[in-house]
């Protein structure tokens, strides 16, 4: 009897070998493996395995391994390039990938358009050239630029940040409000005598000085651009750009209303995510990324989500996101490109629903059917249609760092270094920009190509 | 016989010398080779000659790490040789339960570098970290630590002090090779603590300080984890360490080129100043055995 079993169960397993190993040869309907590499949140990570595992589903024979990468991706990137171990599909840092697309590392996604009409029919933006016709990837999702507040920190001070870009508050209206939400540990506010700006309890507001994405709408509004037409002039010493950020400057060290360096910092010198900072009222109001719904979800925090200050009319940075992007040298491309289309495409992931994701297709933000299949749930709360899907239609500039050439080596030698001496706050934002503005205008190397479809 | 010692000799030492060839005279023959390319990760090198050391004469940023680099050299090697030695001596006292003191002051050594750097951000804090909220105690002003640009580096080197642990042992095994008919002899002369130390224990412990001395000032011209996990190089450079610098260049900006013609040349300057400190080294290291070789 018990012989019997064994015997069955070898014979089974030789099957099983055997069927394995004739579908190795065999064409179509093949075993083929894929690698998905990306980084994210754990949420991300989560979201991201899933919508792999739909993909498996729907594509039998075809398995993807996710290689979820959260730390120092560029480095590890690098690494896989320089050692030609490319993944076949994943995120690429989004300078990054202009430099990939050039040496032909990535695949020319132009020709596939017609097969993949989805792919199509994205916001202009979200198409990354390397050149004419060369079409190196997409942003992943649109992210854009928005105000998250912390619902009942402001409902206790009496303030409503504006949900619609029509009546967004201007800077001062910002500053205003942001005093009223300030309060140190004996509950004193910077306005009021007694005042100890090393013990606040609740910063009013936090709004990143080196991040470029979330400075980059208030520059435009002010009605300044990053650089000139030609890319190849820097304009942060310009009076407009100087305001913007000695305002930035002057929140910290003048109004004592945001957080200076290091202060938001807990165990590591990370500063925690956005729905820790209102969950734990650190902050009352964060300049943050769409993206952060997802971990406001799953962290249940009690927030709501307005648009930006303006100057004159109202902006805030779009495409702030990834690249996603297919490597050359797949053996596999034709399913590479079926698994990068699928991977953002909200009719089969859910991570647009799931709030980490603003879709790419223009339809989603035109079409009113098109609009609730992705908001109307409830991670999405009732402002989103006004603070998030009309604000980024009508108010979204795509943020230069994916526009301007050589902006990896102007960022880490320039920029950084003169944004975080303007957060240090030791000088004012103008004496350091009149300087750094000649030296990025030196390394400047115009716009990144753009073309229509 | 001898012949076969030798073979057997040889192929028990092959996998330290396979491994030195493949991971160490390999890779740096590579990148000496890489240094005198243009070679961005991605695309194929093309040989440029010495331009890459040609264009670090006019890189504002090499001449900044390497002041940045010798500037944190300078504070913290002579400060870990001071608190070091001086803790040793402590450690050589005939004291009750001395094992336990010896074990106390080697233990932050055994902390992992990173977990380390994890603990002195919090310490660094400027709003409750440990060395703000004691100054604060004591009615002193804190400061703003690794966070501000003048701090940065001062900062740095305080925490360097954390890790004497093993610089510390190395001193306490010299001092107890001390000869004690030299301290008698002072002793009977009528020479109190002060002369047994300027005239025995710190000549004899030449040689002592002088290995320490070159094995940190090799370690810490390439100080890295720091700028890597706690200041990523700022604020505004404040903490451009050079070969933070180079990893920078490798691996951020893909220039792989030039971070090689980087990593020679700073093999070349850690060379320079060992000679030298070799060279000045006769001046004032005392060997005893010196007349007998």
């Amino acid at each position: 009897m018990r012989r019997r079993d064994l015997l069955k169960i070898g014979g089974l397993a030789a099957l099983g070998a055997a069927a394995t190993a004739c579908g190795g040869g065999s064409g179509s309907g093949s075993d083929v493996r894929l690698q998905f590499m990306y980084w994210g949140s754990t949420f991300e990570k989560k979201a991201v395995e899933s919508m792999l595992e739909q993909y498996e589903q729907k594509n039998p024979g075809v398995s993807v391994k996710p290689l979820y990468t959260p730390d120092e991706y560029d480095v590890k990137l690098n690494t896989l390039v320089a050692s030609n171990r490319l993944p076949d599909v994943g995120y690429v840092p989004l300078a990054m990938s202009f430099r990939l697309g050039e040496q032909g590392k990535l695949v020319n996604l132009f020709p596939y358009l017609k097969e993949y009409p989805q792919l199509a029919g994205y916001l202009p933006d979200a198409y990354l050239w390397s050149g004419q016709d060369n079409l190196h990837g997409v942003a992943t999702a649109n992210e854009i630029e928005l105000l998250w507040f912390s619902r009942s920190a402001v409902a206790q001070a009496g303030v409503t940040p504006p949900a619609e870009a029509g009546s967004a508050w201007t800077w001062d209206q910002l500053v205003e409000n942001a005093y009223k939400l300030t309060v140190d540990q004996n509950g004193r506010r910077p306005d009021e005598s007694g005042f100890d700006p090393k013990q606040v309890k609740q910063f009013g507001v936090s709004s990143s000085i080196t991040y470029g994405a979330a400075w980059y709408g208030f520059l435009r509004s002010n009605g300044v651009d990053f650089a000139d037409e030609t890319g190849e002039r820097c304009l942060l010493d310009t009076p407009e750009a100087i305001e913007v950020f000695q305002n930035l400057q002057d929140l910290v060290y003048e109004h004592r209303v945001a957080p200076g360096p290091g202060q938001l910092a807990a165990t590591g010198n990370d500063v925690p995510g956005t729905n820790i900072l209102l969950k734990t009222k650190r902050v009352a109001m964060v300049v943050d990324g769409h993206w952060s719904l997802l971990d406001m979800n799953e962290s249940k925090v009690d927030y709501g989500i307005g648009v930006l200050p303006k100057y004159a009319e109202p902006f805030t940075a779009t495409q702030v996101a990834g690249a996603s992007a297919v490597f050359a040298g797949s053996e596999h491309e034709q399913e590479a490109v079926e698994l990068f289309a699928f991977h953002n495409d909200p009719r089969y992931v859910d991570l647009f629903e799931q709030g980490l994701w603003m879709p790419q297709e223009k339809k989603y933000y035109e079409d009113q059917a098109a609009i609730d299949s992705w908001t109307k749930n409830d991670l999405h709360p009732p402002e989103f249609r006004t603070a998030v899907v009309d604000y980024a239609r009508e108010h979204g500039v795509p943020v230069f760092g994916n526009r301007v050439k050589n902006m990896t080596t102007i960022a880490s030698d320039v920029l950084t270094p003169a944004l975080q001496e303007i957060e240090t706050g030791k000088r004012p934002a103008g004496e350091i920009l009149k300087a750094a503005a000649p030296k990025i205008t030196s390394m400047l190397q115009g716009w990144q190509h753009t073309q229509e479809l | 016989m001898r012949r076969l010692e030798t073979r057997w000799g040889i192929l028990m030492a092959l996998p330290a010398i396979l491994g030195f060839l493949i991971f160490t005279i390999g890779p740096m023959a590579a990148s000496a080779f890489f240094s005198l390319t243009d070679w961005q990760i991605g695309a194929s090198p093309s040989y440029i000659g010495l331009d890459n050391y040609a264009a670090m004469v006019g890189d504002e940023l090499f001449w900044k790490s390497l002041s940045t680099t010798t500037y944190y050299t300078l504070g913290a090697v002579p400060l870990v040789l001071i608190v070091s030695f001086a803790v040793a001596m402590l450690l050589n006292q005939k004291v009750r339960g001395l094992s336990i003191w010896r074990t106390i002051f080697y233990l932050p050594t055994l902390v992992p570098a990173i977990a380390n750097v994890v603990l002195w951000i919090w310490i660094f804090n400027p709003d409750f970290g440990l060395l703000n909220s004691l100054l604060r105690q004591g009615g002193l002003p804190g400061s703003q630590w690794i966070y501000a640009e003048s701090t940065a580096v001062p900062s740095l080197i305080i925490m360097s002090t954390w890790g004497f642990g093993n610089t510390m042992v190395i001193f306490l095994a010299g001092l107890q090779g001390v000869p004690r008919h030299l301290y008698e002899a002072v002793s009977i002369d009528g020479g109190g603590a002060w002369r047994r130390f300027w005239h025995v224990t710190l000549p004899m412990m030449t040689p002592t300080i002088f290995y320490n001395l070159v094995v940190g000032v090799v370690g810490t011209f390439q100080v890295f984890n720091q700028a890597y996990v706690m200041t990523e190089g700022g604020p505004n450079h404040a903490t451009l360490f050079y070969v933070y610098y180079l990893f920078r260049k490798a691996f951020t900006e893909s220039e792989m080129g030039y971070a090689s013609a980087l990593a020679w040349t700073l093999f070349m300057i850690i060379m320079v100043v060992t000679f030298l400190l070799f060279r000045n080294a006769r001046r004032w290291v005392y060997y005893e055995m010196a007349g007998a070789r």
